[in-house]
């Protein structure tokens, strides 16, 4: 499978501002990646998990070139996000869906706003035209095209924002929390139309702090302290119960249960995180 | 202090041709010592509810009566009701202002006209509450993470000693380890002051394991009431208007329908452990 996303051992710091005057007291450098290499294939679907400051937004900012690697490499495609002039291909490829739905709309009028970066581009008006249409088809979002964005609810508005991203023909979509501040279904909303977008061959990285969302995903790669800590299938990852609460994070509701009865001397297979899979093995075991 | 609201109403742009009724007929009391959740999808009315208990929006029609006195009689009571009252909006880090997290919390205080011993104590004894070690306190607030910043603006409004709390989505956006030290802190402020705190919450499973009763509000109407047992076990109700109950709930809905016997009303991940342990043939 081809690789589409590629970091080798990446370093990112941010500067810490020190009001001190003297400057011999150095205040170490703020480390956001600490040697991250990870590699991503065409058409998968990723999630990357880790508490606030973890690293993973500063990694979502080094795919499509927003931000450049102090050490390391990033290849997006193949090209390094170093190469100056191929900075705007790179951002063609890949596009970023932030967190607040809010802060990325810019036109008023829904349609509008998705035919900015077409119009950006250069691209003839009668391609624009179809461009937007096809986008708000695929958000499910055709008939507000005329609407003022204001008056939509937050998971519209993300998928609005999303529809701008496809208007610009990109091969992989960076969602960096996209679903954080939206409420129970703008969440199911986003997360059903990125995986329509999955299935049509788009690649998709999700950061998010919801272990539901990450548990849709092919592969999970968890971050703490700027480092990658684990990598594997959803069932691998969710049976590091232990792990993955001593960093700080979540498990499903259904694969803490799983654990938790496992500890008390259930005979349950490993690897449980949906609530299905939970109900399916309790049967078996009552049978047996 | 209990709280009572009556018939209250309220529109967006009552008189223009885009008047939206928010809410409408609001009947509802909150005893003195509560932990009430309330819960609905966006739009549904809630922040505009909750907005109304320290007289930021004023009813359009209807009454709020806290402790037996009418909020909204007295405009020269507005200052008293709001220290009696305390509102953590949404992302309230964004209100955070001044060079140094003790001056941020002192705020407040300061302007209620309060000495500076009384000033310090709050401000010292706020930031404790909420996990704020002392060595943080002379940082400006800005250097802090996310969930510490959170927790400042909250002592911000714990150092006016409210007797209700008011929090508006207080973990929306953060990660699981902040969500829990927030949620952690206002239960224990919840027992150990006894104030009585009305959460606004996406979450079915952090509802759940926290407050004593729920409150359902959909299209500007309080449309179901209950504690979390009566609540979480209408699955049909609540899917209708765009919420659900907990992941846990549905596990063990799903167990019972394949023939398992459980105990009704399990919510959370600790009671199911232990229902489902003793409801399987070993």
């Amino acid at each position: 499978m081809e690789i589409v996303v590629k970091t080798d051992e990446i370093v990112f710091e941010y500067a810490v501002q020190s009001d001190t005057e003297d400057k011999t007291d150095e205040t170490p450098p703020n480390v956001a990646l600490d040697g991250v290499s990870i590699s991503i294939s065409k058409g998968e679907f990723v999630a990357v998990l880790g508490h606030n400051g973890s690293g993973k937004s500063t990694l979502a900012k080094h795919i499509n070139g927003l931000l450049l690697p102090k050490e390391g490499t990033v290849w997006v495609k193949g090209i390094s996000t170093t190469e100056e002039e191929k900075t705007w291909e790179i951002r063609q490829s890949v596009g970023m869906v932030f967190q607040n739905p809010d802060n990325q709309i810019i036109a008023t009028i829904v349609e509008e706003d998705v035919a900015f970066g077409p119009e950006n581009l250069g691209i003839p008006p009668a391609e624009i035209r179809q461009r937007v249409d096809e986008a708000l088809e695929a958000v499910g979002m055709t008939a507000f095209a005329g609407n003022p964005p204001h008056h939509l609810s937050g998971g519209q508005k993300q998928r609005v924002a999303i529809a701008g991203i496809l208007a610009m023909r990109p091969d992989i979509i960076v969602m960096d929390e996209s679903t954080a501040m939206l409420d129970p279904i703008g969440r199911r909303e986003v997360m059903a139309v990125a995986r329509r977008l999955n299935a049509e061959g788009i690649t998709i990285i999700l950061i998010t702090h919801y272990m539901d969302e990450a548990a849709q995903a092919d592969r999970i790669i968890v971050m703490n302290d700027g480092k990658v800590v684990m990598e594997g299938i959803p069932n691998e990852i969710f049976t590091k119960i232990d792990e993955l609460k001593e960093i700080g994070l979540d498990v499903p509701q259904a694969a803490e249960i799983a654990h938790k009865l496992r500890l008390g001397g259930v005979d349950l297979p490993r690897g449980i995180v949906t609530g299905d899979q939970l109900v399916e093995a309790l049967v078996n075991v009552n049978r047996n | 202090m209990s709280i009572e609201i009556k018939n209250l109403c309220h529109y967006y742009g009552k008189g223009s041709a885009f008047e939206k009724k928010a809410l409408d007929e609001i009947n509802l009391t909150i005893e003195k010592g509560d932990f009430v959740g309330l819960i609905g999808h966006t739009g549904s009315g809630k922040s505009t509810l909750v907005q109304h208990l320290n007289a930021l929006i004023k009813p359009q029609s209807g009454n709020i009566i806290i402790d037996g006195e009418d909020i909204n009689a007295d405009k020269s009571r507005l200052k008293a009701i709001r220290t009696k009252v305390g509102l953590v909006f949404q992302y309230p880090e964004h209100q955070l202002f001044d060079m140094t997290v003790y001056k941020d919390v002192a705020f407040g205080p300061k302007n209620a006209g309060l000495s500076n011993e009384e000033v310090d104590e709050r401000v010292k004894s706020s930031l404790e509450m909420v996990g704020i070690a002392p060595e943080l306190h002379e940082k400006s607030p800005f250097e802090l993470s996310g969930g510490q910043k959170r927790r400042v603006a909250i002592a911000g409004v714990l150092a006016m000693r409210p007797e209700i709390l008011v929090l508006d989505e207080p973990a929306a956006g953060l990660d699981p380890r902040g969500r829990d030290e927030i949620l952690g802190q206002v239960k224990r402020m919840h027992e150990t002051l006894g104030i009585t705190v009305i959460l606004v919450s996406h979450s079915m499973e952090d509802i759940a394991r926290l407050v004593n009763r729920i409150l359902v509000i959909n299209g500007g109407k309080i449309v179901l009431t209950g504690t979390p047992a009566e609540i979480f076990s209408k699955f049909d109700e609540l899917e209708a208007i765009g919420l659900s109950s907990t992941q846990t709930a549905y596990i063990m809905r799903d167990l019972q329908s394949k023939g398992f016997t459980l105990p009704p009303n399990i919510f959370t991940v600790d009671e199911a452990v232990t229902a489902i342990s003793k409801g399987i043939c070993r």
